[in-house]
């Protein structure tokens, strides 16, 4: 520790040195710093770039819409654009350092219209060193197919190259072949640990309340960590400053209301946004037993201090329910809060400190055998980012981070004196996650521009319990005689004090990135970057289901270490009309964990006797063909990948699953092409389509029979080694604005769509057994949504 | 009790979104296996000579020609005390039978099968069950408010580690169902055990049961790895939907001595067993 903790010193010493390198020379620089605002509503401008013409002196503006950039003394014209946005040009003389903010305005007069024009960021960017990002503006999101009735941040990913999802009825999301739980999903820099409603129906982000939307896929910036495969930062709005606005939306499955005005004199702003489904209201009404509902709250204020200090308070509250009959009943859901504190120490040095908290949690009560069961997972997460804009060719970013995580693994609690159920309460689990980075951003030259960092993570189970010691230190062992994993024999206990930590892990996690432009029009890019991962989500399903549990690294379960090497073109052209990204990925990922035949990880309190530690690898390669501007605007994504992993016996001996041979992860998908495209006939009608078309996933078949107990018995084949049939499905979408009078303030509009318009039965899963008159072996398909129509009725005033 | 969480979500899928239907999808063969029902149950009461050893041959999943029978084995079972050795007559239609068998509860034994050239073998205990208290139907409890269920009533032993094993057959139903359970968190309690059959919405298949319904119940108490063994094999029946676990190899405890690749589906158990009939009112 004491060393790398030296090492750590020294790189952030040699940091500062190339820094001053760059401030050597010559002529007096000044800094020109502040903040960009949307002129309607001041909302901040994540993304907005602001440019001195004629020079390549520019920068973009940062998650609180801050900017700051130096320059020569001189007279210049600044540019300053952004999506969909006015360009404004503005002659400023810069003969000290000085403040500007500015407020843009949106070039219709109408609110999140169908936006014609993708920003910068959504092209190929050229000179910036960030590749595999996928940045949606909320704008982009809302162009989309509606196809369930509401606009979908996640199902929107998921037509991007590398980005899939695990089929119909199940949640989440899957990146470059990576598991659900190696996804890192931030909402307002809060921890969310399960993106669905109703198994993937909808998803935990209401649109109303959501301003952008960022996928790192890949070279995930050094102030992210934590998740091997990806980050999503998904970002709420702060709430109109300007007046009182509503938003929100009537449909068949769900409603939904945005609130947001200002407070304190147009010192801040609030946002409540709430969302319902109300099917379970329908189904009651109906006279059914059962139902299944979601709800979830945002809410967001912020205020302004003084120029350089800005408060933010934000928060959001999910739930699902569902009801079967009086006999079960279960509701799941996350709840996270933050409290940020931007601070500017100078036009040069911005800083954010925030304070997040964030649970998620799963209650089962089951009247039947009248018990409860919960689960749950908690962090509390203090951090504090700085960025310090060195130069028009340096800046740096740096900060540090720890989380206290508590884990809930599963606890019993009997409900009524008759129960014949034990209370019973697995082992709670703590660990600290720690993290301290330093990122530059370099322009080496006109041509080549580098993005390099480190970050150093730590991680400790900490103690407070008691750990099972297992004969000859094997939690699985392998009996050879039946050749079959089977849990080891515990013979006795090692009691760890609270103070105490059971295990400590520390990682080096280098971050690089490399952007070299050929021409005006075309740039390679190069990046690399190893990330850690302390804790996983255990699941032996298919698929993950919202009751799987979280357990941190330790004495058996080790951290997922992954490296990933990528490659890209980026090209733009006819104007930039069009823009061509192709990359291709290697991934590598160390400790990737998988199951014993005949796990169980429900109700489990020596997790280390159900697993075996191996390893996950993944390459591909990524097309993605953009028009970015005219009536019809859309993409063409196209991924070629595999995913695979092994899970030798290791030290519970024998060859390990499927004898310690490579096998398709559940995520791997050869092919997937997505189309999306957009097409805006007037100003009345608008219309969308979806069209998917994905390898079918990786599953396990029978591969014989045989009789027994006076059943046939299915004999199962390797591990993965079967596939469900190819995923495809068509949506589409019309979009109809009655009485367009721009001076009215009220705006409503029809949205009617059309999920899997062709009625294809995609298979969730497909299961072999008996039929129950024949007695012959059948194959059945589960399909989860055929063809679902959706009419929702959106207003604004 | 974890199989009850589990189940939840799966109904809930299945209940709100989800249609099914039977298709045709092409599977892996894999190649012929001896398969070794060798169930040595005891019935409470009975003297327990009688038993019979089935040895059959696995088939591709879809086959449906069923003469799998195996003739030409030796069988033999030995009693690990004394050495005693029982030995199992082909009846040339895949069964071997004795009706020399002496059972003795606690007591260890081996089974041996030779079958072309290959030793097949396997140890187990012969478990004793506990004595059934009641037997009763009932309305309210189980999956649905309207169905009945069956309840056996039973005291499970102190110590923790003891399972059960229940075989239901509905009289007239194709398919028994089979159930197990561990003590693990209802260790020591007396346990109150349901069954209940499910009216299939869809195909009318399956219908509950009804009064005038007479379903045969064996009940036995089985080892932990025939425990585990069963868990995994019941698990997979009907197969494995969208959030069961990914189905896996079940492996018995019948090792071949000559060819250990060459292992056999199946099992060796020993148990003591309840047997009783129930007329549904």
């Amino acid at each position: 520790m004491q060393k790398q903790s030296k090492i750590l010193k020294l790189l952030a010493l040699g940091f500062w040195l190339l820094a001053f390198s760059f401030s050597s020379y010559g002529q007096k620089d000044y800094t020109l710093s502040g903040t960009i605002t949307d002129k309607s509503n001041g909302e901040t401008l994540f993304g907005a770039s602001i440019f001195l013409q004629g020079t390549t002196i520019g920068v973009i503006t940062n998650e609180y819409g801050f900017y700051s950039l130096t320059a020569p003394e001189g007279s210049y014209t600044l540019n300053i654009s952004y999506l969909g946005f006015d360009e404004i040009s503005q002659a400023i003389t810069l003969n000290q350092n000085q403040k500007l903010d500015f407020e843009i305005s949106e070039f219709s007069t109408t609110l999140e219209e169908v936006v014609v024009t993708a920003e910068e960021p959504e092209r190929a960017l050229l000179r910036k060193p960030e590749m595999s990002v996928a940045k949606m503006n909320i704008g982009t999101v809302k162009q989309m197919p509606v196809v369930l009735g509401e606009v979908d941040i996640l199902k929107s990913l998921q037509m991007l190259p590398g980005v899939t999802n695990n089929g119909e009825g199940t949640g989440g999301f899957h990146v470059r072949g990576g598991a659900g739980d190696q996804n890192l999903v931030l909402l307002d820099e809060a921890i969310i640990y399960n993106t669905s409603h109703m198994f993937g129906f909808f998803s935990v982000f209401n649109a109303d309340a959501i301003k952008d939307v960022k996928l790192y896929k890949g070279g995930i910036p050094a102030r992210f960590g934590g998740r091997v495969s990806s980050v999503l930062d998904v970002r709420q709005k702060d709430g109109n400053n300007k007046r009182f606005e509503a938003t929100g939306g009537i449909g068949i499955i769900s409603s939904r209301l945005a609130l947001e005005g200002p407070l304190f004199k147009e010192k801040g702003s609030f946002l409540i946004a709430g969302r319902r489904s109300y099917a379970d209201l329908l189904l009651k009404a109906a006279g059914e037993d059962n139902s299944v509902s979601f709800y979830d709250l945002n809410l967001k204020t912020n205020y302004n201090i003084n120029a350089n200090n800005k408060l933010y308070l934000s928060g959001y509250f999910g739930r699902d329910a569902f009801e079967l009959g009086d006999n079960f009943s279960s509701s799941y859901g996350n709840s996270t809060g933050n409290l940020r504190w931007n601070h500017i120490f100078n036009e040069k040095l911005f800083s954010n400190l925030s304070a997040v908290v964030s649970k998620y949690d799963y209650d089962l009560g089951i009247t039947a055998a009248e018990f409860d069961w919960i689960s749950s997972i908690s962090n509390y997460n203090l951090k504090y980012d700085l960025k310090y804009y060195f130069s028009n060719n340096f800046k740096l970013d740096f900060g540090a981070s720890g989380i206290y995580y508590d884990f809930n693994p599963g606890q019993i609690i009997p409900t009524s004196d008759t129960s014949e159920v034990n209370p019973l309460l697995l082992d709670s689990k703590k660990a600290f996650e720690s993290g301290v980075y330093v990122n530059a951003e370099h322009k080496l030259s006109e041509n080549l521009t580098a993005q390099y960092g480190l970050r150093y993570s730590g991680f400790s189970r900490l103690g407070g319990q008691a750990m099972v010691d297992y004969a000859n230190d094997q939690p699985v062992v392998y009996n050879s005689a039946l050749g079959i994993y089977e849990r080891g024999t515990a013979v006795g206990e090692t009691n760890y004090e609270k103070g105490d930590a059971i295990k400590t892990f520390g990682n080096f996690e280098p971050r690089v990135s490399l952007a070299y432009t050929l021409n005006e029009n075309s740039s390679l890019k190069l990046g690399f970057s190893r990330a850690a991962q302390y804790i996983h989500l255990l699941s032996n399903t298919s698929s993950a289901t919202p009751l799987d549990v979280w357990t941190p690294s330790g004495e058996y379960v080790k951290p997922q270490l992954s490296n990933q090497y990528a490659f890209g073109y980026f090209r733009n052209f006819k104007d930039q009309v069009y823009s061509m990204e192709a990359e291709v990925y290697y991934k590598n990922t160390d400790n990737r964990i998988d199951y014993i035949d005949g796990s169980e990880l429900i109700g489990q309190n020596t997790i280390e006797t159900e697993i075996l530690n191996g390893e996950s690898r993944a390459y591909g390669l990524e097309l993605l063909l953009r028009k970015n501007e005219g009536d019809f605007t859309g993409w063409i994504a196209y991924t070629l990948s595999k995913s695979e992993q092994r899970t030798p016996g290791g030290n519970a001996g024998g060859l390990g699953i499927n004898d310690g041979a490579w096998y398709n992860t559940p995520y791997d998908r050869t092919h997937d092409i997505s189309i999306s495209g957009a097409y805006k006939l007037n100003d009345k009608w608008s219309f969308g389509t979806n069209l998917v078309f994905q390898t079918g996933r990786p599953v396990t078949y029978p591969n014989g029979q045989y009789e027994y107990e006076g059943l046939s018995i299915a004999s199962y084949a390797l591990r993965n080694s079967d596939r469900l049939p190819a995923y495809h499905r068509l949506d589409l979408s019309v979009n109809y604005k009655p009485n367009r009078k721009p001076e009215k303030r009220f705006k409503g509009e029809w949205v009617l769509g059309i999920y899997n318009a062709y009625n294809r039965k995609n298979a969730a899963s497909i299961s072999f057994g008996q039929n129950i008159e024949s007695g012959a072996n059948e194959a059945t398909r589960t399909a989860i949504f055929g063809i679902v129509p959706s009419l929702t009725y959106n207003f604004k005033f | 009790m974890k199989n009850y969480i589990k189940l939840t979500v799966l109904f809930v899928v299945v209940a709100f979104a989800s249609c099914s239907d039977v298709i045709d999808v092409p599977v892996q063969t894999a190649e012929t296996r001896l398969v070794i029902e060798a169930s040595l149950d005891w019935e409470k009461g009975t003297a327990g000579n009688d038993q019979t050893i089935s040895l059959r041959t696995s088939t591709p999943f879809f086959e449906t020609n069923t003469n799998t029978a195996v003739t030409g084995a030796t069988v033999t079972v030995t009693n690990d005390a004394d050495n005693s050795q029982f030995v199992f007559v082909d009846q040339n239609n895949g069964d071997y039978t004795t009706d020399e068998f002496v059972p003795v509860l606690n007591q260890s034994f081996t089974l041996e099968v030779i079958y072309n050239g290959e030793a097949y073998t396997a140890t187990e205990t012969l478990n004793p069950v506990p004595e059934i208290l009641n037997i009763y139907q009932g309305i309210e409890d189980g999956f649905s408010d309207e169905d009945i269920e069956l309840h056996v009533v039973f005291q499970d032993p102190p110590e923790e580690g003891n399972n059960v094993f229940f075989k239901f057959q509905n009289q007239g139903d194709l398919l028994p169902t089979l159930e197990i359970g561990d003590d693990r968190f209802v260790n020591g309690n007396e346990i109150d055990w349901w069954i209940e059959l499910f009216d299939d919405e869809e195909t009318d298949e399956l219908e509950s049961f009804q009064p005038g319904d007479i379903v045969d119940v064996e009940m036995s108490a089985i080892s932990t790895p025939y425990k585990d063994y069963l868990e995994i094999l019941i698990g997979q029946i009907g197969g494995s939907g969208l959030f069961e676990a990914t189905p896996v190899a079940v492996k018995g405890n019948c090792v071949n001595l000559t060819n250990p690749e060459n292992y056999a589906h199946g099992y060796f158990r020993l148990t003591e067993v309840n047997k009783f009939s129930y007329t549904f009112e």
